[in-house]
């Protein structure tokens, strides 16, 4: 059982490279916003929407352990 | 001290039952069954509570609806009209010249998926943290986007289109059409899910305040986020699948391009 809690810590470590990603196009939205502030509405939705795909490899790591813990 | 340490006390103790708590809010329930014949069909509680929120939504289309005019509207026709139309606004840049039949169906799931992310509002488990329902939705979104292709461009356009743009990726493509559906259904789920769940620990751990200010993110803003790119990413697929395919043209830009970035560069030399 214990064995099966630490695979499942391990599949939640797909988070690191979800926060790396969103933390460099949050940053690189800020530059874009300040370098061209008419252009905010554009660069947001471009930014929600890159968020939304970097954040789905750290969705896939949640379902993966809570499949680990729940049906292992 | 003796109240906070009896407080950690009583956290620790019901800690041991998180477990059972997190398998209960995952777990997909058999909401009520119904037999025809021999047969025994049970409905689950996400089925029955997508139910609900397409008799909610339809009651509302239904009587927001009644006594439209073209001149002298009243307010809540003004009101319906503004959201109707910010809402398939959203679509028509998307999906661009070809592809304006397709807004209504978007805007119907946008909706649909809207009012079913924030349902653990109002004390229902959402119907998309039912695995079975976003897969339903993803199949029907890639079905579409191959149909609004085949429309497009025929059957053999169809076909030809996963050569483009070289004839080296035509394994990648026709891989999307199973791994854009797969991953559309898992980033819904997962992310609900996981909303529902972190919102039963924070239940768990402190039942008053808590819960009322990060219901605001997880319910709020990241189920309607959610149900905002679904919709958006079957949108940018439907009109990736109805582009007309003018490679010339595209040439002659990145001539125009090349020779543009050249005039600039002798000016700054």
């Amino acid at each position: 059982m214990e064995f099966i809690a630490i695979g499942a810590g391990i599949a939640i470590l797909t988070g690191a490279g979800a926060g790396l990603g969103i933390g460099i196009a949050a940053g690189r939205a800020a530059e874009a916003v300040s370098r061209q502030p008419d252009a905010s509405g554009k660069i947001t939705s471009i930014l929600i929407l890159g968020c939304a795909l970097a954040e789905s490899t750290a969705i896939y790591g949640l379902v993966i352990a809570l499949l680990i813990l729940f049906t292992l | 001290m003796g109240v906070l340490q009896e407080t950690v006390f009583e956290i620790l103790h019901n800690s041991e039952n998180v477990a059972d708590m997190i398998g209960e809010k995952m777990a997909v329930n058999e909401a009520f069954h119904f037999t025809i014949g021999n047969m025994r069909i049970a409905v689950d509680d996400g089925i029955f509570v997508s139910w609900i929120v397409i008799v909610v939504l339809a009651v509302l289309a239904f009587c927001l609806t009644r006594n439209l005019k073209v001149t002298n509207i009243s307010k809540r026709q003004a009101a319906v009209e503004f959201v109707v139309t910010k809402l398939e606004g959203i679509f028509y840049n998307t999906l661009g010249e070809h592809g304006k039949e397709y807004v209504p169906y978007l805007t119907t799931v946008l909706l649909f998926l809207g009012l079913s992310n924030i349902m653990a509002v109002f004390g229902f488990k959402p119907p998309t943290r039912d695995l079975n329902v976003t897969i339903a939705l993803a199949v029907m979104s890639i079905v579409l986007v191959q149909a609004a292709s085949i429309r497009r461009h025929n059957v053999f356009g169809w076909i030809k289109q996963f050569a483009q743009p070289t004839p080296v990726v035509t394994v990648f493509n026709i891989l999307d059409i199973f791994t854009r559906p797969l991953s559309l259904c898992m980033r819904l789920f997962g992310n609900i899910l996981g909303a529902f769940v972190i919102m039963g620990l924070l239940e768990h751990i402190l039942p008053i305040f808590l819960p009322a200010v990060f219901c605001l993110y997880f319910d709020f803003f990241d189920g309607l986020l959610q149900a905002y790119i679904f919709t958006f990413l079957t949108g940018i697929y439907i009109h990736e699948a109805i582009e007309d395919p003018e490679p010339k043209e595209k040439k002659v830009k990145k001539k125009k391009k090349k020779a543009v970035a050249a005039e600039t560069a002798a000016v700054e030399a």
